[in-house]
Formats: C-alpha cells, structure tokens, sequence
C-alpha cells in the first residue's frame, strides 16, 4: 500500500473521516481536522510510519498531500523507504 | 430579608431563587439517577475487591469501581480524547440536561454557565504520561496530554459539548470541590450573573500511583474478609477507613422563576450554602470549622435546625472523622440532633473525592421524591462517639422532609454545606 493510502486509511480510522470525501488536495480545516487534532493525528502518524516530523515541517503542512510528501521523505531520510 | 437570599445586599436580586431541574449520575451504583437512587433505597453496596491492573503493588484492596464502557457513550474516537474523568462529567451533564428539559438550542447560553468541581483532574491522563517518562524513559507524550490532564478539562468538555458560554469556574478543593461548586453556582444565579448553571463533579483516580498515595495515608480501608462490599462502615465501631470510588453527578440549576415558566420540573431549591475553612491542619478535621459551615447554611436559608429532615454525612468511615462531624452536628442541631435522620452513603458509592458533594447532593434530595431516606450501609455496631440519630442497613421510609442537607468536608480544611428545601 502507498504512503497516501495509508495515511488515509489512518485517517478514517482515527479521525473517524468518511473515506468517499477525503480529497488529498483540500485544506486539512476542511477535512473538520483542527490544528489540535492534526497535532494528534501526527503522532500516530509518526508511530505508523515510525519517522519524525519536524515543527518546521509541520507548519507547512496543509493537506494531506503534503503530509505525504513530509512522511516519504522523512523515512527516505531515515533508510526506511 | 428574604428568605433564602439573606446573604445577598440590593433588591433586585432578593427574589432569584434556584431551582434543580435535572440531575445525572455516573457511578459505580448506576449510571442514571433511577438506577442509583435504587441501590441506595435497597442498601446495596458497589464496593468490591479492585483487579490487580488498577491496584497492583499499592497494597489498595477495595473501591468503587465503575464497570465503563467509553463506547456505550460516545461515537467513533471521540473517547479517546478524553480522560475518563471527563467521560464520567459529559455523560452525567448529559443525563442532567436531558431531565431538565432545557434545550440548549432554544436557550440564550450566553446566560448559561458550567461550575465543576474535581479533585485530581485527568488523573490517567497524568499517570499514563509520568509512567511513560520515568518508567520507559520516553518523553514522547501524546500531544492531547495537557489538555487531557489539566483540572477544568472536565467541565469545559461540558461547557463545549453543548456550548455553555455563560459562566464558568472550576473549583479544586478535595472532597468539597463539587458541593462548592453548587454553592457557588447558586450564588451566581441568585446574584443574576447566570440564569442557568450546570454544576457538579467528577472524579477518576483509580489508578496505581494515585491508590498508592492513597494506601501511604493509611486512612483506607481494609477489604472485609467476609464481604468486600462491606469494608466501607460508617460510624461502627468496625470501621477501618474511607474507600475510595469514582464517579460523577451534575445537577441543571436555574433561576426558578424562568425554570417554572418553561415548565420545568422543579425537583428542590438551594437555599443554603455554607463556606467555611478549619484553617488548623491539612488533613485532621475540626469540629469548629464544621459547626460554622452547617451554622451558615442553616442561617442563609432562614430554617431552624429542626426543619432539617435529613442530613447526608460526609461521613467517610474514618476512625477521627466521623466522630467529629457527629460532634459538630450535635453542637449544631442540639435536642433535634437525636430526631433528624443522618447517614453517609458513601458506604455504598464510596467516596468519590472531588465528586462527592454533588453524588451526595444527588442522593440528599431522595426523600423528596417519595420520603424514602437512603441508608448507611454495613453499620451494626453503632460507635457511641457517633450518637446521632442513624439509617443502619435499611432505607426508612416517612413524611417528605422540609428541607435536608448534605455536607462535604475536605483535606486541605474546606468545609462546604448545602441545604435544599422541597418545590
């Protein structure tokens, strides 16, 4: 499985989002996803994927696309893609 | 003075008087008023012996503990976020709310507050963090921690859930936070800066580290090795100590003018709240501070001790306290004292800390529903330092009282007294 579908996958799964309207592409606000849920979201996103993604980086984080790009290129940086 | 309002200065305020309209129950007798009010009324106690995963090295052999399932109350993850001590404050505020009949929706909210009341707050949130730290020696916490952990994380879900923007306060004072709390909250309707409050308590600390403090107080009790349902006794001789339990209770307060225009049920009025502090020592109560706390309570709502048809004790089985609080109430209530029925059920709920006052409040208002008067469970051998006039075992049932109270004295020297009078 790719790194979209899971996080998607995880997404409907933690975030409890309906998986037929969960567009990689739309602003995370409107998924319903708070930047106090985000935050939340990250560190199972983190444990799943076993990376670490920095404040920095996480700021420019917007959709889900980018969390995307964020995670593979946190774990090529680690070895781990 | 207007009955009832002789603490408040000005006209316009004299005539606010606050009305209970709903009240809900989380505990380990029941999670609705129905159920709990008939354990009470059959004398059963939820005491058992906990499971070694809440207990384990802390040596604590007995509690209150609910059997909860967080998916019987709310939806998807949702429960995840919240610490269970909030879980117990969302489904008892929502119980209340739902009694009351008051629909947020239709309701101006600006006018209507949340006053809760906790004694460790998210308890498991902090321990599951502190455990995480030193014993795995991992600093990655979850990023929900603090806002999971923190004191009033209870009563803003509530404030939130049903978008309670009026007034809101959260009171931390050990076994008096949530009837302080309630007095509170009355004064804030009475005084027109609500027209509505939701107030109670909660409570969840059931847990190894927080039980351990507890076990190193030696203030617990033992479990009865015939029946752990009966460790808990108040004011017998056999008792061994408080036993500790969880829970919540949230009673809708409102101003009783609007609450009978809407058609409201009208369950009691708060007419009494007596505040005071022992300011002697941080765990050993004092008579005085006692006396003065029932004294208030009783002069705010104009009564005279006799009118007192029942008094729910703080009564927590401890060999000190219960014999001070019967003092104090003897020193209050003189010759009515061997006349007004007194017992603590908290020997079948057992003390829920932080919660208690508004559990109790909950199970002080039981007469005025049938007369039926809860008892003390597991008292048969009556300490004669305890002379009051006691409920051994069985519920009595009599007259509907006038009024009753409830008292919640806590750690720390808070005394608080609330005294309720029939629609």
């Amino acid at each position: 499985m790719d790194t979209l579908a899971r996080i998607k996958d995880l997404a409907i799964k933690e975030l409890a989002l309906d998986p037929a309207k969960i567009d990689p592409n739309a602003p995370l606000a409107d998924l319903g996803i708070d930047s106090l849920t985000f935050i939340e979201f990250m560190f199972k996103v983190e444990d799943e994927f076993g990376v670490k993604v920095s404040d920095e980086d996480l700021r420019s984080i917007k959709c889900l696309a980018d969390l995307e790009r964020h995670v593979a290129a946190s774990a090529q940086a680690a070895g781990k893609a | 003075m207007t009955k009832g309002t002789a603490v408040q200065a000005g006209t316009a305020v004299q005539l606010r008087r606050v009305a209970v309209t709903g009240i809900g129950v989380v505990s380990a007798l029941g999670n609705s008023l129905a159920d709990f009010r008939s354990a009470l009324a059959s004398g059963r106690a939820a005491v058992r012996r906990l499971p070694e995963e809440v207990t384990r090295g802390s040596g604590v052999q007995v509690g209150a503990l609910i059997d909860w399932d967080p998916a019987a109350h709310f939806k998807g993850n949702e429960a995840g976020s919240l610490d269970r001590v909030a879980q117990f404050a969302l489904a008892a505020a929502g119980q209340a709310i739902a009694a009351s009949g008051l629909d947020p929706e239709k309701t101006d909210r600006n006018r209507v507050g949340v006053y809760w009341g906790t004694g460790m707050g998210g308890a498991n949130t902090l321990e599951t963090a502190y455990s995480t730290v030193y014993g795995k020696n991992d600093f990655r916490l979850r990023p929900l921690t603090v806002v999971m952990a923190m004191n009033n994380a209870a009563g803003s879900n509530v404030a939130v859930r049903w978008g309670l923007r009026g007034p809101f306060a959260n009171f931390s004072t050990a076994c008096s936070s949530s009837a302080m709390a309630i007095g509170e909250a009355t004064l804030a309707i009475r005084s027109g800066r609500a027209d509505a409050v939701l107030a109670g308590g909660a409570e969840a600390l059931l847990t190894p580290g927080m039980l351990a403090g507890w076990q190193s107080l030696r203030t617990l009790a033992p479990a009865d090795a015939a029946d752990p349902a009966a460790s808990c006794k108040p004011f017998d001789k056999r008792r061994g100590g408080l036993v500790l339990g969880e829970g919540a209770a949230a009673l809708m307060l409102e101003e009783e003018a609007r609450a009978r225009a809407r058609g409201a049920p009208i369950l009691a009025i708060i007419t009494g709240y007596g505040n005071s502090c022992d300011a002697v020592h941080m765990s050993k109560p004092d008579r005085d501070g006692q006396v003065r706390a029932m004294t208030q309570a009783l002069a705010e709502s104009g009564l005279a001790p006799a009118d007192i048809g029942y008094i729910n004790a703080h009564g927590t089985a401890t060999i000190v306290g219960d014999v001070i609080e019967c003092e104090a109430i003897r020193a209050v209530f003189g010759d009515a004292a061997g006349r007004i029925p007194v017992s603590s059920t908290k020997s079948m709920h057992g003390h829920l800390l932080g919660g208690a006052g508004a559990l109790e409040m909950a199970a002080a208002l039981m007469p005025f529903g049938e007369g039926l008067i809860p008892p003390t469970a597991n008292l048969v051998d009556i300490d004669p330092g305890c002379a009051v006039r006691h409920v051994p075992q069985k519920a009595e049932r009599g007259d509907i009282p006038r009024a009753v109270m409830s008292n919640s004295f806590a750690f720390g020297g808070s005394n608080v007294v609330l005294i309720a009078e029939r629609a």
